[in-house]
């Protein structure tokens, strides 16, 4: 990826996510910290479970074949307390996702960013999320 | 008492608990506090009413144990409460917002195509995922700053009293065995989706600290959100289950005195720790008898008090204390914690797919 990369990871960030911080389960048993990534694809379906929701992407690669991946999300709970819903990510929706490979080396990901292709983040904000509002949302 | 005793996995979290930095904090305006003007509702039977759905998000990020440099200070001064309020304010603009523009990940991602050296770790966490295991923008956070130096109030100092060394000695032996990742046995009774415990279930973290009340005419349970264990406490038994019966969650009886509802529990298992999910903090034993004591001070806030008492464990009784809040439009949603959950599986293939690796390189 040929992006400007400025990373303002210092400030609020940085304050946030020193925090010592327990999930459901430990990120550095599956995550790799050596398998930095940044996937651009179509949400193909996103699975509302616990302890974290998962994105599936189709991400095309260079030879035109497409591959399947999983994007590890937040958690089901928090997300559906920020407004989010299952309209809120349909199926054929671009993201931009940067995050880390899981340690099998399979196509997972921690989803550590999520954002559309225009830099709008995904899973931001009370009760918006950022992300388009269906025709068909209630 | 059975000198079966299990414990924890503790003492590496106590360190971790104790130093979790002054971020994101909370407490109700009320807490400590009961406003002259207000009565305390009552059921239509007329006991205290406790009743709703309640959460512990203001004390995210408040350290369990008090950090040193307040000594025997349970309350922060005017102008470190304005601070932690300027933290607050930075959480919720990092939920607003969204946080940095991408994720360290990026910054690494560029580094290794140069052939350059990764960007320094951030603070004391490590690298990547490490250093950011969850997005800020996708935890649950404290809604106000909370005036207290930590969570544990008794003793004075805010530090849990000390180990016995019989218990100390038998938690080393844990942590040597928990370094084992063989079998899903090996992970803990959180990761399993098994419990996490009365003190896990309701202590604040990242996310799913709610926890809804139900009262009946003798009753009162508790339903906590997150691996949604629930208790049903009767208030009219006088005597605990024989010593035969024992449980996770213990069994627990409850009694009025005045507005408060005070819930005494024993037969525990001894499985769960004091502290987050149940699964770091301070160990507890099949002795362990706790005393919880719920008072309402005000429309939407009741102050949460624990008394640990494990004489196997430590030396001596402590106790934590904190406000639960209700917030508007807050409410618990199903926690089906086995349903698809993928992260014992990626967990268990993760360790041996690193062991194969290990075996490979051997025979190279």
């Amino acid at each position: 990826m040929r992006t400007k990369l400025l990373i303002a990871a210092a400030g609020i960030g940085l304050l946030l996510s020193a925090a010592p911080v327990w999930a459901h389960h430990a990120f550095a048993a599956e995550f790799d910290v050596n398998r930095p990534l940044v996937l651009k694809g179509t949400v193909t379906k996103m699975e509302w479970i616990n302890p974290h929701a998962w994105i599936h992407l189709a991400v095309k690669n260079a030879d035109g074949t497409t591959t399947e991946w999983m994007i590890e999300a937040g958690a089901p709970n928090g997300l559906l307390r920020r407004g989010f819903n299952k309209h809120s990510l349909p199926p054929g929706t671009e993201i931009v996702v940067e995050g880390w490979q899981a340690k099998d080396q399979s196509n997972r990901a921690n989803g550590s960013n999520i954002t559309y292709p225009d830099g709008r983040k995904l899973f931001i904000g009370s009760p918006g999320t950022g992300a388009p509002e269906p025709k068909d949302a209630r | 008492m059975t000198k079966q005793i299990f414990l924890l996995m503790g003492t590496l979290a106590l360190v971790t608990l104790a130093s979790v930095p002054a971020a994101a904090q909370s407490t109700s305006s009320e807490e400590g506090k009961v406003d002259k003007n207000w009565s305390a509702p009552k059921t239509p039977w007329g006991d205290p009413d406790l009743q709703g759905t309640w959460t512990s998000d203001d004390t995210w990020g408040v350290p369990f144990e008090r950090p040193k440099q307040y000594g025997t200070r349970r309350f922060l001064t005017e102008d470190e409460i304005k601070d932690r309020a300027k933290r607050v304010e930075q959480s919720q603009e990092f939920i607003d917002k969204g946080g940095p523009a991408h994720s360290p990940a990026v910054a690494e991602l560029e580094a290794k195509e140069k052939g350059e050296t990764p960007p320094p770790a951030q603070g004391r966490y490590g690298r990547g995922v490490d250093a950011a295991p969850v997005p800020g923008h996708w935890g649950e956070f404290a809604r106000r700053a909370s005036p207290l130096t930590s969570q544990v109030m008794d003793p004075p100092d805010g530090q849990i009293p000390p180990m016995t060394p019989e218990a100390a000695k038998l938690l080393a032996e844990k942590q040597q065995m928990r370094r084992k990742q063989d079998s899903y046995v090996d992970w803990s009774l959180y990761d399993r989706c098994i419990t996490r415990g009365i003190a896990g279930s309701i202590i604040p973290v990242i996310y799913g600290n709610g926890l809804e009340i139900v009262q009946a005419p003798g009753y009162v349970s508790i339903r906590y959100e997150m691996v949604h264990d629930v208790r049903i406490i009767p208030l009219d038994r006088r005597e605990h289950a024989g010593s035969g019966y024992r449980s996770y969650m213990g069994d627990a009886i409850g009694h009025w005195e005045g507005n408060t509802l005070v819930v005494d529990t024993t037969n525990f298992l001894g499985k769960t720790a004091i502290g987050v999910n149940g699964d770091f903090g301070p160990p507890t034993s099949e002795a362990l008898h706790t005393t919880e004591r719920f008072t309402r001070t005000g429309t939407n806030t009741i102050d949460y008090k624990m008394t640990v008492d494990d004489p196997f464990v430590y030396t001596a009784p402590w106790s934590y204390e904190f406000p639960i809040t209700q917030e508007p439009g807050y409410k618990l949603f199903e926690y089906a914690c086995h349903e698809g959950n993928m992260a014992m599986h990626n967990m268990l293939s993760t360790a041996r797919m690193e062991e194969a690796k290990k075996a490979a390189a051997g025979k190279q």
